[in-house]
């Protein structure tokens, strides 16, 4: 187990929060919290619900920064215009908020929309995607692999029942067919593959203790050659 | 131990017995009668007195001796009030045999729901219903109908073989006669009311017939108390199984990707992963996953020397073990020059060594000795003989067993089935030796060995 107790009670109080309201999808917020008490890295962010507050808060988070869409209805926020990434500055933020609060009602106009959220932005890496759901049969699984929104086309990933070990994070990341590129190809440095073992670990974990926690997803999580940091997450409760 | 009485039974009643060729009952008598059948076996069935000379009994409850298992074979809508007489008479193990039930759609369903309650509140076992039951090669029992003379028993061995579907029980057993291998334990067991595959893997892993266990899987019973049984048992016995039914949908309602992804099968391979198991993808890779596994010992490590008379060969298997990560390591100097003085120059030394159509039978014996039996540089042989030359004769099946068994270390031979190299075939394989038909073959079976050596960290 990876975090301690006190932090898996504050999960839990997180995912209560979320059943309480009648929800079974986490906001990107209250995904990433359950991602950053779990011990991943998340960018620095907050969820604004007027284009005041935007204002206001975008200068504590600092630019560049990500505008992404707050709402239990983005499942795959790109693809409805929800994310506008690169904004400098507070004008930018003011006119977003509208523009990406009304795009969206544009494409899904029964959505419940919680605000936007806020994040700094931070320098592009390669998209790696970890996961854990809960099997009918087997019970807790994890996943590892390539992420990014072609993941569903290549397929390029790696299976385990959870919880996993070290050895069994690792075999899974030298499993899947991407991985020359992650451990340094053709002049590329290698990223900190033990970081994203840990991440895996730390997934794996979470979907295993968290009974509430039907489905956990990073994607992406962005590696580096030293460390990893989840710029996306999913959660998904029973 | 009520999983024992189903291989085991020393008094075995058979619901629904008649002479009739035409019903199943009585080719499950003859066969056991054939078989050589020490337990006994009592008819039961209202309108007969006797069946093959049998005294036959009205119902259960007319028998007074203590019956350890009931075998039924009687139409599915006769089974519950049988299954009620059970209760009274006291019997624990029953194999239901016939068909008619959730196979058929909520008519059958209905009664198989029944069974499962009739088996839960009294503590009756059941294998089936909609199955073939079990062979047990140790005990000369068992209750498939399906007459000896048409589907091979194969020989006594220490192979365990459990399977959902009948259909590829029947062909298994002939599949595994025809390779030679030794079944201890056969078990089909239908639409699973009751026993099922977790349950069975606790079993064999404490019986000592049982070494190796083949599974043909459709679907899990208990995909945790599987995981758990199957970690358990394959660390000291091999396991091997065929997933069947593959193209599933994904996990129900999955918003994220990973649920998008992970099909069943993806689940399935993992937890197969998880618990120690071989899987393989067909029922040809399944028969030499399981000959292999039976017949020769994990390999400690993947440096492989490949010997041969026909260069050819020597480079196919080559290239397939290197996409196996098998290593075809070069014979040490040593060795070729020890080699040099039995042969002519033409004779290629250096891994994979090819002998030519030059070479005899001796001289398969003079490499296996030098390179393989009095040094330990490689950890495993593909032998690959080819017979049609005049110098090659059966006698190369005493050599290349004889210094199989000295090396202790694991040797595969792969020829090709012409008419009489299949009697060389058969040779090998009655002294353990296995033969594939590939040079794919030869290889995938070895590289399943070194991959145990691997596992059981020989």
């Amino acid at each position: 187990m990876v975090y301690d107790a006190s932090r898996k009670r504050e999960i839990e109080i997180i995912v209560k929060k979320i059943s309480d309201s009648g929800r079974k999808i986490a906001l990107p917020d209250e995904s990433l919290d359950i991602v950053k008490l779990s011990g991943i890295d998340v960018p620095s962010q907050v969820l604004v619900k007027s284009p005041g507050e935007a204002v206001k808060k975008s200068a504590e988070i600092g630019f560049p920064l990500v505008m992404k869409i707050a709402s239990a209805e983005a499942i795959h926020k790109s693809e409805a215009g929800g994310v506008v990434l690169g904004i400098q500055g507070v004008q930018e933020v003011e006119e977003q908020y509208s523009k990406i609060t009304s795009d969206f009602k544009g494409e899904i106009p029964d959505a419940k929309i919680s605000g936007v959220l806020l994040q700094k932005q931070i320098p592009d890496a390669t998209h790696l995607i970890v996961g854990g759901l809960h099997d009918e049969q087997f019970g807790p699984v994890v996943m590892f692999g390539m992420g990014g929104v072609l993941v569903e086309l290549f397929k390029d990933v790696s299976f385990r029942i959870a919880p996993v070990t070290e050895l069994e994070s690792l075999e899974m990341i030298r499993e899947i067919k991407a991985y020359p590129a992650l451990s340094g190809y053709r002049g590329s440095k290698a990223l900190d593959i033990e970081q994203i073992a840990k991440s895996i670990i730390i997934i794996s974990d979470l979907i295993t203790n968290i009974s509430t926690i039907k489905e956990v997803e990073l994607n992406p999580l962005l590696a580096y050659e030293k460390n990893v940091m989840a710029v996306d997450a999913k959660v998904i409760l029973r | 131990m009520y999983i024992d009485k189903f291989f085991n039974p020393q008094s075995v009643a058979i619901i629904g017995a008649t002479e009739d060729p035409q019903n199943i009952t009585s080719t499950i008598i003859q066969n056991l009668f054939q078989m050589g059948f020490k337990g006994s076996v009592v008819p039961v069935n209202p309108h007969h007195d006797t069946v093959f000379g049998l005294k036959c009994y009205p119902s259960l409850s007319d028998i007074k001796e203590q019956i350890d298992l009931s075998v039924i074979a009687i139409s599915s809508s006769h089974v519950i009030e049988i299954l009620d007489q059970h209760i009274e008479s006291g019997i624990k193990n029953c194999i239901i045999i016939s068909g008619g039930f959730a196979e058929i759609g909520d008519k059958g369903e209905a009664i198989e729901e029944n069974i499962k309650r009739i088996s839960r509140e009294n503590g009756i076992r059941i294998i089936g219903p909609n199955c073939l039951g079990v062979l047990d090669n140790y005990s000369d029992f068992s209750t498939f109908f399906l007459p000896w003379s048409k589907v091979k028993r194969p020989s006594k061995g220490y192979l365990s073989i459990l399977s959902q579907s009948g259909s590829y029980s029947i062909s298994m057993l002939d599949m595994l006669s025809l390779e030679g291998i030794g079944v201890s334990k056969f078990v089909s067991y239908g639409n699973r009311a009751d026993v099922g595959e977790s349950e069975l893997i606790e079993y064999l892993t404490d019986d000592e017939s049982t070494k190796v266990i083949g599974i043909y899987m459709e679907s899990v019973d208990d995909g945790r108390r599987f995981i758990t049984a199957s970690s358990r048992c394959s660390r000291d016995k091999h396991m091997v199984v065929l997933k069947v039914g593959r193209e599933d949908s994904g996990v129900d309602a999955a918003r994220s990707h990973t649920g998008a992804i992970a099909g069943k099968y993806e689940v399935y391979k993992a937890a197969f992963k998880k618990s120690g198991i071989v899987e393989v993808d067909n029922l040809e890779e399944f028969i030499d996953a399981c000959k292999v596994l039976s017949m020769q010992k994990p390999a400690r490590g993947n440096r492989i020397l490949v010997l041969t008379n026909g260069g050819g060969f020597g480079v196919a298997v080559s290239d397939l073990c290197c996409a196996k990560d098998l290593d075809v390591a070069s014979t040490p100097s040593q060795i070729k020059e020890s080699l040099s003085n039995h042969f002519p120059e033409f004779f290629i030394l250096n891994n994979p060594i090819d002998l030519t159509g030059s070479s005899g039978d001796e001289d398969f014996g003079t490499v296996l000795q030098t390179a393989f039996v009095d040094n330990d540089y490689f950890d495993a042989a593909i032998v690959i003989p080819l017979m049609p030359p005049q110098t090659m004769t059966e006698r190369v099946v005493d050599i290349i067993s004889q210094s199989a068994d000295e090396s202790g270390k694991p040797v595969v031979v792969c020829t090709i089935s012409g008419e009489y190299t299949k009697k060389t075939k058969e040779q090998f394989e009655l002294k353990g030796i296995p033969v594939f038909p590939s040079p794919a073959r030869a290889v995938k079976a070895m590289s399943i060995l070194v991959d145990r050596g691997k596992a059981h960290g020989i």
